[in-house]
């Protein structure tokens, strides 16, 4: 019983032992089924992790140990989905190349205290006498020629104007800018994007050497020049800069527009008055053209007049003589034969012409005795006989 | 089957950690340095891009540098210039690591770089602004304006003093503002007024002589067209009586009869209107209203 007992014990340690290493096998064995579903997962979600997008208006560099891979066109990824071997073997790089950024530029602007800005254009406060040279902006510029003084005195030679800009660029040769222009990329933190990471890299530069490119043009234009070309003067800004940005192969592309610019508001109503001034002289000259306009267009028409006056008199004088001429010609063999009748009837007819046509018709009888006769004649005595003589002309 | 996967595994990883600890990469935008117990040549530094090998920590580190531009300013200072006339600039330089031994050897990191970088770009300044009059940045006459000589002598002298000791390139030197001080200012401002005044008498005066200048012209032109008009007229009257002497010829049949038909049409022409006849006696129509004619008529003696 005992043996039995003992044997039968014995076998159930031993069914024992088996089930627990049964299960213990089991275990094992399951652990690794999860150890190598974890890795197939590890080694899926490596591979998987190598598919990058790159986003429209972007262009992409992949570097491969560092180095940027690929040759020719296939340096640069296209917008789109792409694989690529995953960290640390191959990294991508994106860059923004269709993307223009604008940066305004008021360096050369004149301090406005934030409440100032917001009473905005029509501020009227008084600007102080001077400009501080640390708070306030301006550009130089030379003067005109004609103001020849002593070429080492100061406050002679030039003017101070103030000016705005606007500068946009965008990303040329994406391979050269990631090469050669800093930017702060190791910083890159999680939710932050590197477009705005880069764009706050440069800026520093990009604003420098605007401003070189700015203060080396100004000094070459007078105040007038930036005071009314808008377009040649940030045309020679954006060759110099575009010029720099070469020679330091930036792979930057810039354009540069004057949105702004003033005389200092400290010299305000002297510029004001010219600009009155220049208006008054447009205006003088206008008035002056019209009036020689109107003064040409009389003189026109009077010598025209005159010609065609010229032009009536000889028609007239021509017909008259004809006139007579042909008249003589008809009366002639009427005349020679009997002269005294046609004599008569000629003199008969003007005088009768003649007597229809006069005013009044005056008789003197001659007094006997007399020593003659006397008439007193009251020129123009009626006024109302020359009106009527006019109206007969006037046709 | 499963141990030579857990083996392959397992190698793998360790050959990923061993890799780790005896390479570095170098990326595009960077320069290594490897230092062997503390030393290095030039022939430790790495300047193209790429995977590289090593000896593991403590034997060998590695520093990198970052090889791309950067920008540096110096603060706005008041440099006298030749004839001390003082002139407030603000220069920048864009710089970057050339050589990475002498960098870090010199100064190591690039904040010593930069501080001693704007020490000696305030000095270059300083020189270099005092060798110039202040008409050579600006001047009336633009052939004078030496802003570009004075950049580039800046830029010389800085690379001469930078590149050799210190392992930085200068790529680019500025000149970022160009002011004068607060007192220039307000002479500047004043002479402004002034001559801002002058161009606005000047306007005015010009204003007035050039609306009378095209006044008189029109004048002049007026003149011109009104005689070249009569001198035409002249012509063509002219003309009219030339071609109206060619009729008179034909009066020439009886000169006496055609002054007698001229004289008549004369006479009715002036006295057309307004005209008052005074007859005195004896005149022909007085004697018609006095009484009858005597006259007889006459015998017929030709046949017509």
């Amino acid at each position: 019983m005992t043996d039995q007992n003992q044997e039968s014990k014995d076998t159930q340690y031993d069914s024992e032992l088996d089930a627990a290493g049964r299960s213990l096998s089991e275990a094992l064995k399951i652990s690794f089924v999860i150890l190598k579903i974890i890795m197939v997962v590890l080694v899926g979600l490596f591979l998987f992790s190598g598919f990058k997008t790159v986003g429209p208006g972007e262009l992409a560099l992949v570097l491969r140990f560092g180095e940027i891979r690929g040759l020719g066109e296939d340096r640069l990824l296209k917008p789109g989905l792409h694989w690529v071997l995953p960290y640390p073997v191959e990294e991508i790089i994106r860059i923004p190349t269709e993307r223009k950024i604008d940066l305004p530029i008021d360096s050369f602007w004149y301090y406005q205290s934030p409440s100032e800005i917001s009473r905005g254009p029509k501020d009227t406060t008084r600007p102080g006498p001077t400009l501080n040279p640390i708070r306030d902006g301006y550009c130089i510029t030379r003067s005109e020629k004609q103001s020849q003084t002593d070429s080492n005195s100061t406050g002679s030679d030039y003017n101070i104007v103030h000016c705005m800009w606007l500068l946009t660029y965008q990303i040329d040769k994406p391979e050269v800018f990631f090469r050669s222009v800093y930017v702060e990329d190791e910083d890159v933190k999680p939710g932050q994007i590197y477009f705005n990471v880069m764009k706050e890299s440069i800026t520093p530069l990009l604003k420098c050497m605007f401003d070189d490119a700015v203060v080396a043009t100004m000094v070459n234009y007078t105040i007038d020049d930036v005071l009314t070309s808008y377009s040649e003067i940030p045309d020679r800004v954006e060759k110099l800069m575009q010029e720099k940005l070469d020679r330091i192969e930036s792979g930057i592309v810039v354009n540069v527009k004057l949105t702004r610019s003033t005389w200092p508001r400290q010299v305000d109503d002297a510029f004001q008055n010219l600009v009155r001034a220049s208006q008054k002289r447009q205006a003088a000259i206008s008035q002056a053209k019209s009036d020689a306009k109107v003064t040409l267009n009389e003189a026109a028409s009077r010598a025209q007049e005159k010609i065609s006056d010229a032009g009536a008199y000889r028609m007239k004088v021509v017909e008259t003589a004809r006139a007579n001429a042909e008249y003589l010609q008809k009366l002639l063999p009427e005349y020679r034969k009997r002269p005294e009748l046609v004599l008569q009837r000629i003199y008969l007819d003007a005088i009768e012409y003649v007597l229809n046509n006069v005013d009044e018709k005056v008789i003197i009888q001659p007094t006997e005795g007399g020593k003659g006769s006397e008439l007193w004649i009251y020129m123009n005595r009626d006024p109302k006989l020359k009106p009527k003589s006019e109206k007969e002309q006037s046709p | 089957m499963k141990n030579i996967a857990i083996t392959i595994f397992i190698v793998l990883l360790v050959a990923v950690l061993v890799l780790f600890l005896v390479s570095f990469q170098v990326r595009e935008t960077q320069f290594a340095l490897i230092v062997t117990f503390g030393e290095a040549t030039s022939e430790d530094q790495i300047k193209e891009p790429g995977w590289y090998f090593r000896w593991p920590f403590p034997i060998q580190r590695i520093h990198k540098f970052d090889s791309r531009m950067r920008i540096l300013e110096v603060e706005v200072t008041e440099t006298p210039t030749k004839g001390d006339v003082p002139i407030i600039v603000n220069t920048y330089v864009v710089w970057k690591i050339a050589e990475p031994l002498k960098f870090f050897k010199s100064v190591g990191a690039v904040v010593y770089a930069e501080d001693y970088l704007r020490s000696q770009l305030s000095n270059t300044q300083g020189e270099v602004i005092g060798q110039y009059y202040f008409s050579q940045f600006v001047n009336s006459d633009k052939s004078k304006i030496e802003i570009k000589e004075i950049r580039e002598k800046m830029l010389s002298a800085l690379q001469r003093a930078v590149i050799d000791d210190y392992g930085i390139e200068i790529k680019a030197l500025g000149i970022k503002q160009l002011k004068v001080s607060e007192d220039v200012s307000k002479a500047v401002f004043a002479r402004m007024i002034d001559e801002r005044g002058r161009r606005t008498a000047e306007t005015i005066s010009q204003g007035d002589a050039e609306a009378k200048k095209i006044r008189d012209d029109a004048i002049y032109k007026e003149k011109e067209l009104i005689a070249a008009a009569e001198a035409r007229a002249k012509i063509i009257r002219g003309r009219g009586d030339a071609e109206a002497a060619k009729y008179y010829k034909m009066l020439e049949a009886d000169p006496e009869f055609a002054m007698f038909l001229r004289e008549i049409d004369a006479a009715k022409e002036i006295l057309k209107e307004r005209a008052t006849i005074i007859l005195r006696e004896g005149s022909w129509l007085v004697s018609l209203l006095k009484e009858m004619p005597n006259i007889k008529p006459r015998e017929p003696s030709e046949p017509e």
